[in-house]
């Protein structure tokens, strides 16, 4: 990276960062996004960078294109744009169209590592054992996923920020190489066991038929497989949304129905829901 | 349990820091304040009852363990699961006096909050509409070089929506449906057919989350073998989820050590020396 004569001070730069990590979503809207926490985050760097009032709002509506990502991780893309204002206020022949290109072009491969690791991923694991440590109402699971979803969230962002900003684009092909495809594949392969732990633990379905003969259905199925029901509609929902593109709203109904059906035939029955095991 | 002004008012403020999109920012508002099992918490310490509050926030919590909202398409809305679903639940437990350890509570829980969340997802398509009235005022700003009012257009004027679509909306339902709870629970009798369709609805919901999550998590049919690992570790072999954790985390190194040395080779294969590196051809599929 050449030595530029302007350089954003790193006074400008956290405040750029903080302006995004609490900005990026407050004034959403369907139409414009993130477009608004982009404006702000930009501010402080353009006030940085130009003296003249005109040039900083010149080079501010650049942004003022449609934006939409992942925030977390896509807290890089702001990095990687305050390294290109920089390069623009140095002299550089970058132009709004350059900007804007690799905005557009980054925004929606961050969004999709962002959907599958961070919120597909990372939260549900770290849920996931902040449930277990809840068990019986205890505060240490709460207190669990706070502290340390905040200290990976917000150390993590500041992180992708910075590299954007000293890397540019390199930074970003860190995150879609072949190395951190198996990375990334890895990390989903953790989740997805822990998805099944979950459903084994916090799902509890159970039925109070009583078989013919004595004995009860759900000892029945206990002997098969633990948790064979929960299994089963698990995967049913999963079927009815991933194979049949049912909305997760219809599925619900579709449930309530099951339910109705299952309770008035005495499938299911209140005093015989089974405890959760957790 | 009652609830009173000044109980309803704090459990506003917190829908309007939770929500998406929340004033407390993504990272501490809708992915912290926003899980309904910190919003156990919280509603529990303004209520009164950590730990009800957390035993009805985790129920809530599986239904709700993989909320992606992509592309702002929402099914469901946390600040109304969070914080009108949760009082609501709270009440309607105590209303009926179950044991909060039961499964028939946290079935009611799950119930509830998973109805509030639903209905709740019109409060996010209100604000995301009335913050269209912000931008506008930004636009303007911004054409006329009055830059820094745009702090105020993200930041401050926000509020506004979230006093019409977060604050107002949890007060009232929360303040005056609690009476309405009261009457409705005891007006059910604990074996008829409305509360057990409701129990059991109540136990089925959870399934929907796990799916959701499966559904981004599965990209091939062997991909359901990893699901069912977890799945029989916890069930059969009666693993918590830390040991789960643990567990996988170790498969998982064992899986990336595997891909590493397959695309190390695959290279070989087509370069024909094992001494290139295979970093020189990364492929950008940006």
């Amino acid at each position: 990276m050449a030595e530029y004569s302007k350089k954003v001070s790193k006074k400008a730069l956290s405040k750029s960062f903080h302006s995004w990590y609490y900005g990026n979503l407050t004034c959403f809207s369907q139409e414009h996004m993130q477009t608004f926490g982009y404006l702000v985050s930009m501010l402080p760097i353009v006030e940085d960078l130009y003296e003249k009032k005109d040039d900083q709002t010149k080079a501010l509506t650049t942004y003022s294109a449609f934006f939409n990502t992942e925030p977390q991780i896509g807290a890089m893309i702001v990095g990687v744009t305050v390294g290109l204002e920089e390069a623009r206020a140095n002299g550089e022949a970058i132009d709004d169209e350059t900007i804007n290109g690799i905005r557009a072009g980054l925004m929606g491969p961050l969004a999709g590592i962002g959907d599958s690791l961070i919120v597909g991923t990372l939260i549900p694991i770290l849920l996931g054992i902040a449930l277990g440590l809840a068990e019986g109402g205890s505060v240490l699971g709460p207190i669990f996923y706070i502290v340390v979803w905040n200290l990976l969230a917000y150390f993590g962002m500041r992180f992708a920020y910075f590299r954007g900003y000293d890397l540019g684009g390199a930074a970003v092909e860190a995150l879609v190489g072949p190395n951190a495809t198996a990375l990334r594949d890895a990390i989903v392969s953790v989740g997805t066991m822990v998805i099944g732990a979950v459903a084994a633990t916090w799902v509890s379905i159970s039925t109070a038929l009583t078989l013919p003969g004595g004995g009860t259905l759900q000892g029945t199925l206990d002997g098969i497989y633990p948790k064979l029901l929960p299994l089963i509609f698990t995967i049913f929902c999963w079927w009815l949304m991933a194979k049949k593109k049912v909305s997760p709203i219809i599925t619900m109904l579709i449930l309530l129905v099951i339910a109705f059906i299952g309770a008035a035939v005495g499938f299911f029955g209140a005093a015989t829901i089974a405890a959760p095991t957790a | 349990m009652t609830v009173n002004v000044f109980q309803a008012a704090l459990l506003g403020l917190f829908a309007c820091l939770a929500s998406m999109p929340g004033l407390g920012g993504t990272s501490v508002g809708n992915y912290t304040l926003g899980r309904p099992l910190v919003a156990g918490l919280v509603v529990g310490i303004i209520l009164g009852d950590v730990t009800l509050g957390i035993i009805v926030g985790a129920a809530i919590q599986v239904v709700y363990i993989a909320l992606v909202t992509p592309g702002g398409t929402v099914s469901a809305d946390v600040r109304a699961a969070c914080y009108i679903g949760i009082p609501l639940a709270m009440m309607a437990i105590s209303a009926q006096g179950l044991d909060p350890m039961s499964a028939d509570a946290a079935a009611l829980a799950t119930t509830l909050g998973a109805t509030c969340g639903t209905l709740g997802a019109i409060l996010f398509y209100g604000t995301a509409t009335i913050n269209l009235v912000w931008q506008s005022i930004g636009w303007k700003a911004l054409e006329k070089g009055d830059t820094h009012k745009l702090y105020l257009v993200d930041m401050v004027l926000p509020w506004i929506s979230h006093i019409i679509c977060s604050f107002i909306p949890t007060f009232v339902i929360v303040y005056f449906g609690q009476g309405m709870v009261d009457v409705i629970m005891s007006s059910l009798p604990m074996d008829g057919l409305p509360m057990k369709t409701l129990f059991a609805v109540g136990s089925l919901l959870p399934c929907v989350g796990i799916a959701i999550l499966l559904k981004q998590v599965i990209a091939k049919p062997t991909d359901f073998l990893t699901f069912f690992f977890g799945f029989t570790l916890a069930a059969v072999m009666g693993c918590n989820l830390i040991a789960c954790s643990a567990i996988a985390c170790f498969f998982a190194l064992i899986n990336f050590e595997l891909s590493t040395i397959k695309s190390k080779l695959a290279h070989v294969g087509t370069a024909g020396s094992i001494t290139s590196g295979y970093d020189d051809d990364d492929e950008e599929d940006i």
